[in-house]
Formats: C-alpha cells, structure tokens, sequence
C-alpha cells in the first residue's frame, strides 16, 4: 500500500429528524493513526455524528466505512465489535460499580467464558479473569488510575471519571476511538495532562482517534486535520492552523 | 482473596449457620412448634427474595409479577409429584425431580414472558410484568385435571365431566388448587437455598452479572461497549424465573392444600418489600430483611390486630434507619473497631451502599 488506507470514511452521510436536517452530505476521511478533531458552534450537530458513527442513531443518507467495512445502520453493540468505541459528552459511567469493574465491562467481549462456566466456577473463570484484571489494571495505569480501582465510580472527581470513560473505552480493543469533549470541565493542568494521555494512546495502542472539542487550544495541538461543522453543513476542512484561520470559520464561531 | 468472594462466603456461612443452629434447636424441642414451624417458609421466602433481587437489584428493572413464575413452578412440580407419587416413593427423589421439572417449567414461561415484556424498560416493564403475574394466577385458577382409568382429563373453567366415578381422583380442582405430597423437609430447603444463593452470587461476579449492572447503571453506554443488552437482560431474567419456580415447587410440597389465589399480586409486593428493604442488590440484606419481616407478623400473632401496625413500624424504623446519616456514620464507626482489623484487605475499600446491614 502506498498511501495509509482510510481507517474511517463517511460519504454523503445525512440525518433527518422530521423537517430539521441535522446533518447534511457529510464527507470525511481519517487515516490510521491520524488524530482528526470535529469542531462547530454548539448545536452544529458534532455529537449527532458521533452517534451515527456509533449507530445510536440510523443515518436517512450516506455510507460509513470502518476499515474498509461497511457498518452503516449497524446496532451500537455491533459497531463496536467492529471496532469504533466512544466516550460521552455527558459522562456515562457505571456509576454504582467499581473503577475495575468498568473497566473490566468494556473487556466483556475479549473473554470467552460463559455464564455457566461463572456459576460453576471453572478453571476458565479463575483464569480469564485473572486475565481481565491484570489487562484492566494497566489500562487504569496509563491513566493513573490504579491507586484508586476500589472505588465507586461516581466518587470519582470530574476529569478522573473523563479518563476512567477512555479507559473503559480502549478495554474494548477498538481501531477508532471517538471522543466526545474529553477536555470539558477540565483545568488547564488536567487539560494538558490529557493532550498527553491521547498522543501517548495514539502510539501505544495504535490508535486513530476523532475527537470533538470546543477547547481550541486542546484542538490547534494536537489535531492534524480538523472539519469544522455548522448547522450541519461542513463549513471547512483541512490542516488544523489553516482552518482555524479561515475567516468562514471565525465568521461562524465568533458571528459577524 | 477478592472482597466479594470472602463477603460471599460470610453470606452463605451466615445462612447455613442460622438454619442449623435453628434446625438442631427445634428438633431438639427448644424452639417450640410455632417457631419451628416458621423454617421451612423462611428458607422459601429468602430463595424468593434473592431470585427477585437479581431482577430489581441486579438488572434493576422492577418486576411485579415474581409469584406468577413461584407458581407456574408450584403446580407444575407439584402435579408432577401427584402424577409420578406411585412410581416414585421415595419422597426426596421425588421432590428433586419435581424441583428439576417445575424449575425447567418457570425458565420456560421466564424465556415466553421474558421476550415480549423485556423490550420494555422502567415503569412499562413494571406493569406487563403484573399484568403477566396475575394472567398466571388467573388461568390456575380454571384448571381442571382429573385421573381415572381411562387416563389424564382435562377441562378449563369448568370441572371435568364424564369421568370414571370410581377410580377418578382428583389432581387440580380450580380455585381449590392441588394437594401435593408434602415432600418438602427443612433440609431440603437449605440445600436448594444454598445451592440458588451460591448461583446467582458466582453469576453476579461473573462477566454475566457485570454485563447486568453495566446495563442497569448506564443502558447506552453498556451497549456502546459492545454489550447484548437484549441477551443478559433475558438471562438474569429467566434465571431469576426459574429459581422462583424452584421456591414454588418446595412451597407446593410443604402445604396440604395450595389454592391459586395465594399467588396474587399481595405476594409479589411482600416479596418486592424485602428485597427493597433489604437493599437493592444485596443478597446479605434480602435475606435479613426476609427473615424479620417474614417471622415478625408470626411472633407476634399474639397481639391480634395490633401485629400489622408492629410491621408498618418496623417497616417505617428499618427505612429511616437504614439511609439516615447518623446511624451510616454510627455503622462506620464499629467496622474501624480494632477486633474487624483482621477481616479487612489492606487497600482502602469505600463502604459499599447495601452491603452495610
């Protein structure tokens, strides 16, 4: 192969909620192991991409290719065993279970065992297990969330819970990691230890990553290439410094 | 070793040691007959109740219509038994088959109900879930089975006629439901109760039970994880039916007479009361709540009508106390005594709401 083959391509892609079209003849394309940023006005329907992407919602238009694959109007549990695994804007953790324990949910599909095998007890149980704990662990360290495995996960402060919900994220193995405002309500301390903790995912676990974010700072460094949506349209795409200098762009974010 | 298998192990010594404490007291006449007689549906209500907090605890969808699967499990074991009481005589053969049948049978209507009732959530599900209990209740109620000579006759709403008068017996008579051999013994009960509290705990520490309450706690963000939610929903529901139609077969054998109209919707609630009582998801909590619930109105059957009032009191009391901040502190306090260090795991464990009964 000459040039990277596209990890995640969405052509003409569209989504209409009664008359409002939310979003229109979305074009993109995010090579392996780029860190591609979606960004737009509030309301610009970012978030509505991601949950096509993750087939929360079905497309009215338009094909998404995972890998080559078509995974287009595919169930959300489906989507992410081929490979797309997401964070919320709202954060959705497991919040009466363990920090391990949501981990170990998103490693659910890596094991085998079944539910007899667990009543039972069998050898596979006690090893398989040991397996996710061990797996689970390491994904806690990368984020420095190891001391605290015990804990429930809604006495976790904010921006620990936003990294527990990447780290539940990655346990499942995916190709495309989508993050919806990983940086929101965060510090500019937490905000640059994150920056870091993405370049750091991106090259240990191979990842390509799609990120939303209103915090342009967090976007002009480290996103290659970003989109720029508005009112559903795309209004801009390209290199990260040129698009954000795109007077449409300013135009769009900051109003005439 | 894991913090829940060792508070797993405390549960289930817990519950054995009560029983054969218990057991070795009234045989030896200590208990007193009343207090004695009290076992047997103890140990049946606490299997109830544990099968229903895997549905409202652990998959937390709140279901109404528990005594609907206690039945179907009651009478199918227990026609079962009346049917197969000649060949088989000996009485704890016969009541683990009858447990093996009746368990199979509520699975079954656990996966038939379970399918439509379980592509609904919250409140829906709450009401399908009653109306299915009491459609169970309903249709017992217009059984008729009747053996003669000639063979099994059956007839719905209306007694079976034209049967061989003298060799006819009776097998389920309507409202007057069936007289099952009584089978049950207080340790067969103990070992089905050990045996279901060993299940459904190894299930929820298992990938299956996390699955459960990751759909509970978060329904899009378990599926995004590549969850089935269609298929562990159904899981622990049928597996919470079957251990339901279980207690139902033990309750079947240990009354001379079971009428239909015991299954109605008063039970399903008594059950929900101890489960809710006893803490969302904590199987210890089910099982203390269902033995001071279950044995208070008995002991105090003295005091007449006054019990029921004692009850609402209790109930009331053990509400406020349980989530009032004062006694949580007061509860904290005397687990940091120096006698519990030893049974505590060296990296700090927060206090898990449920667990601290």
């Amino acid at each position: 192969m000459s040039e990277a083959a596209p990890m995640l391509e969405i052509k003409n892609l569209a989504i209409q909620f009664g008359g409002l079209k939310a979003v229109d003849n979305l074009n993109l394309t995010i090579k392996k192991n780029q860190l591609y940023g979606l960004i737009g006005p509030n309301g610009a329907g970012k978030t509505t991409v991601f949950n096509m992407l993750t087939g929360v919602y079905k497309p009215t238009a338009g094909t998404i290719y995972l890998d080559g694959e078509n995974i287009t109007g595919k169930s959300p549990a489906q989507i992410n065993k081929h490979g797309i695994a997401r964070t919320f804007q709202n954060i959705r953790l497991f919040k009466d279970m363990s920090v391990l324990d949501n981990v170990k949910v998103g490693l659910h599909n890596q094991k085998k065992y079944t539910a007899i095998e667990g009543v039972l007890r069998l050898p596979r149980y006690f090893r398989e297990e040991k397996e996710m704990d061990e797996k689970a662990l390491e994904l806690l360290r990368v984020f420095e969330l190891d001391s605290e495995k015990d804990t429930l996960s809604s006495n976790l402060p904010y921006g620990k819970q936003r990294k527990l919900e990447i780290a539940r994220a990655l346990a499942t193995n995916p190709k495309l990691l989508l993050l919806d405002e990983p940086a929101a309500g965060m510090n500019p301390n937490e905000t640059a230890e994150l920056m870091d903790n993405i370049r750091f995912i991106i090259e240990k676990f191979d990842m390509t990553v799609l990120l939303i974010e209103h915090d342009m700072k967090l976007v002009s460094g480290i996103c290659e290439e970003v989109t720029v949506l508005n009112f559903g349209q795309e209004l801009a795409q390209g290199i990260t410094t040129n698009v954000l200098n795109d007077p449409k762009v300013i135009t769009a974010y900051l109003g005439e | 070793m894991k913090k829940t298998t060792l508070n797993n192990i405390i549960t289930c010594g817990m519950v054995l040691v009560l029983f054969i404490v218990c057991g070795f007291l009234s045989s030896a006449g200590v208990l007193g007959s009343k207090l004695s007689g009290l076992l047997i549906p103890i140990g049946i209500y606490i299997i109830l109740s544990i099968s229903l907090n895997l549905t409202v605890g652990i998959l937390g969808e709140l279901s109404l219509g528990h005594a609907g699967f206690m039945c179907v499990g009651a009478y199918v074991g227990g026609v079962f038994s009346i049917l197969v009481q000649d060949v088989v005589t000996v009485s704890w053969l016969r009541i683990t088959l009858a447990i093996i049948v009746g368990g199979i049978a509520a699975a079954i209507f656990g996966i038939l109900i379970g399918i439509p009732v379980l592509r609904l959530r919250g409140d829906y599900l709450a009401i399908v879930t009653l109306g299915f209990g009491e459609i169970i209740k309903s249709i017992s109620n217009n059984i008729y089975l009747v053996k003669d000579v000639n063979g099994l006759h059956f007839s719905f709403a209306s007694p079976v006629s034209g049967t061989d008068a003298a060799t006819a017996v009776d097998i389920f008579k309507g409202a007057q439901g069936i007289k099952a051999p009584q089978d049950t013994t207080l340790l067969i009960v103990v070992i089905v109760l050990m045996i279901s509290l060993i299940v459904i705990m190894n299930l929820v520490d298992s990938k299956t039970g996390r699955a459960c309450m990751a759909i509970r706690d978060n329904y899009i963000a378990a599926q995004s994880v590549g969850i089935n939610v269609t298929k562990y929903r159904l899981v622990a529901f049928v597996v919470s039916a079957a251990i339901a139609g279980v207690a139902g077969v033990l309750y079947s054998h240990s009354l001379a007479v079971l009428a239909p109209k015991k299954f109605d919707y008063n039970l399903s609630i008594l059950i929900l009361v101890f489960v809710v009582l006893g803490g969302l998801g904590s199987m210890r909590g089910s099982i203390i709540a269902t033995i001071v619930l279950y044995a208070l109105p008995e002991i105090f059957r003295e005091v007449g009508d006054y019990r029921m009032l004692i009850y609402a009191i209790v109930l009331i009391a053990m509400m406020i106390f349980k989530n009032a901040p004062y006694f949580k502190d007061l509860f904290e306090k005397f687990k940091a005594l120096p006698v519990f260090d030893k049974f505590r795991s060296k990296n700090k464990v927060k206090a898990v709401g449920g667990e601290s009964k």
